[in-house]
């Protein structure tokens, strides 16, 4: 047991490099937990101080986050955890997706009568684990981290207790992800059973190193890559998603679709490539792992994109559009595994797409009436008469996520097609760009009813409080911004990918 | 390196193996949530003498770590779920899962 020797003082504390670059952890952690005692105060309403402490904190995490994104990577805790670029630039994209969710769902949950302080404590904590998940270097801080995020989030969106959808879709969630949680997790069992550690970068080594891989690493292996496919819901493992989507509260669908798929795509390329994937994992499994991944992709487009078509009611189908995009998403993993990995596109992809679904989904949330009513395409008839700067977000939006010119989708699914081609992946390309003509169809079809259709009765609160404009507004700049000038945010990936 | 005197490693690795997997066939099988509740915990559990016996096949420690934070994990896990379960119950009256039927196509 030689490993007793392995701790040694030095690793038992943390240098002011260290501090630095868990500042955004602290200040998270102590945002969330004194929310909590803030919640229990008698003296003024809970939802207010909650509410401005967790704004407020990550606040402070983003700034701490903002101020080390030039420094170099820092590994922490005897190499558990490393805080570099990419860990940044996710870090980064999580916190906001928390705060947009937070400020988008001030108003609804007052609407819905369940205005309670845990909403934005559940949210902080979710995006603890988020930021521990793309930051881990061991498997057993992965899992514990993804159970983090995972907990909370069935919380979230089981969160209107009285509601039967509600209810239903946040057990379906529960027990869908438990189970892809366990083959994760005996994924790494089997992974820490072939090499004798649960260290990422020893893993790597063990798979590209050792020629003869046993059985044992390849079926950890596999087990560790279903579940994440799970987890970023691709076809056939993808049925809990329009469920889960139509039944949670919208601001909650906004942020799954945002920062938790965000989280676990990211998460999943650090994963795949320590198992030496694109990087010299052994050609047998490297051919397998990439046709696998090239089929889940055709599929996953596909069918997302398909079904998408007869959907009427909107969350469901965004949740079908989230499906196909995770299908282009996986086109940027299947070339990374050709020549030389280049992960840049795909994270854009995922900061664009993690943009304007946001923004999508605060639309939503003021679109719908009472109990999440009034989302089916037939009440958006003449939504531009009634409510004109709402209908323009929307728009906005609703042509990113189609690939419009100039908005950000467009440059994401650019950059994302353009790295595929130069892989040498052009047939899958192709079904990309005529899955994404399809997809053309049901996007535009929103505008038709919110543009061309005679106006109906307004349904619920009309009133828009001032975080949703503020959130909304935000994210249609940066929809356009990207569009226009995406070379900032091409650097800021390439620089993010330059440690991984 | 056997890990039980007399007990061969591959014995107790397949022992855990055939527990996860009926777990996995509970799952998919079996119509009450609290009893699916229960495979998702047998998973878990057949994932930890899977980590305790390479544990010991590696003679280091690490596997052992890793089954403290599942026991941890799997202990939230089943709070959680069963308080999604009765919130269920509450609107639903059962707990049958061919019930789950109000959010499909």
């Amino acid at each position: 047991m030689e490993s007793l020797n392995l701790i040694k003082p030095e690793l038992l504390t943390l240098t002011s490099e260290q501090m630095t670059a868990l500042m955004p952890y602290f200040w998270m952690m102590a945002g969330a937990c004194l929310a909590i005692i803030g919640s229990v105060l008698q003296s003024m309403q809970p939802k207010w101080v909650v509410f401005v402490l967790s704004i407020a904190s990550a606040f402070l995490a983003m700034v701490s986050t903002w101020n080390t994104l030039g420094h170099p990577p820092i590994l922490l805790f005897n190499g558990m955890m490393v805080v570099d670029s990419y860990t940044r630039f996710g870090n980064l994209l999580f916190i906001a997706s928390g705060v947009l969710t937070s400020l988008g769902a001030f108003r609804y949950l007052d609407r819905e009568k369940i205005h309670l302080p845990e909403f934005h404590i559940l949210v902080l904590f979710a995006v603890m684990g988020m930021m521990l998940m793309i930051s881990s270097l061991d498997l057993i801080v992965l899992f514990i981290a993804f159970e983090i995020m995972s907990l909370c989030v069935y919380l979230l969106v089981g969160f209107r207790r009285s509601d039967r959808k509600g209810n239903e879709a946040s057990v379906k969630y529960f027990i869908l992800g438990g189970a892809a949680s366990a083959v994760m997790l005996y994924g790494a069992a089997l992974l820490y059973g072939a090499t004798g550690s649960l260290n990422l970068s020893e893993i790597l080594q063990y798979a590209v190193v050792g020629n003869d891989l046993s059985i044992i690493f390849v079926m950890g292996a596999w087990l560790m890559v279903v579940g994440f496919l799970f987890k970023v819901a691709t076809v056939p493992f993808h049925m809990w998603m329009p469920d889960v989507y139509e039944g949670a509260p919208t601001p909650v669908t906004g942020f799954m679709t945002t920062g938790l798929k965000a989280a676990a795509f990211a998460t999943f390329i650090r994963v795949i490539l320590s198992l030496g994937y694109g990087r010299g994992m052994i050609e047998s499994l490297q051919a397998q792992m990439h046709d696998l991944i090239w089929v889940i992709a055709v599929v996953t487009m596909l069918l997302g994109n398909i079904i998408a078509l007869t959907q009427k009611n909107l969350k469901r189908m965004l949740a079908y559009s989230s499906i196909a995009h995770t299908g282009y998403l996986m086109v940027g993993l299947a070339a990374g595994g050709m020549g030389a990995p280049d992960y840049s596109s795909v994270l854009v992809y995922l900061v664009s797409y993690a943009i304007m679904n946001m923004g999508a989904f605060l639309t939503l949330t003021l679109m719908s009436g009472p109990n999440d009513e009034g989302l089916m395409l037939n009440d958006l008839s003449g939504m531009s008469q009634r409510r004109p700067w709402i209908s323009f977000a929307m728009a906005v939006f609703v042509f990113s996520l189609a690939g419009v010119p100039p908005t950000a989708g467009f440059i994401g699914k650019y950059l994302l097609f353009y790295q595929a081609v130069q892989s040498g992946e052009t047939l899958l390309v192709v079904i990309a760009v005529l899955c994404s003509a399809i997809s053309v169809y049901y996007y535009l079809r929103v505008l038709v009813y919110m543009y061309m259709k005679d106006p109906q009765e307004a349904v619920g609160d009309q009133r828009v409080s001032l975080w949703s404009k503020v959130a909304i507004a935000f994210m249609v700049v940066l929809t356009l911004e990207i569009g226009l000038i995406p070379s900032g945010w091409i650097e800021a990936a390439k620089a993010a990918i330059s440690h991984l | 390196m056997s890990i039980i005197p007399g007990v061969e490693p591959w014995a107790v690795l397949s022992f855990a193996a055939i527990i996860f997997f009926i777990g996995l066939a509970g799952l998919v099988i079996r119509r009450n949530l609290l009893v699916v509740l229960m495979c998702i915990e047998l998973m878990l559990n057949a994932v930890n003498l899977t980590f305790v016996s390479f544990s010991q096949i590696h003679q280091n420690l690490e596997g052992q770590m890793a089954v403290f934070f599942i026991i941890v994990v799997a202990a939230a896990e089943s709070a959680v779920g069963l308080g999604l379960i009765i919130a269920l119950f509450r609107t639903l009256r059962t707990l049958d899962t061919e019930n789950l039927q109000l959010l499909k196509e």
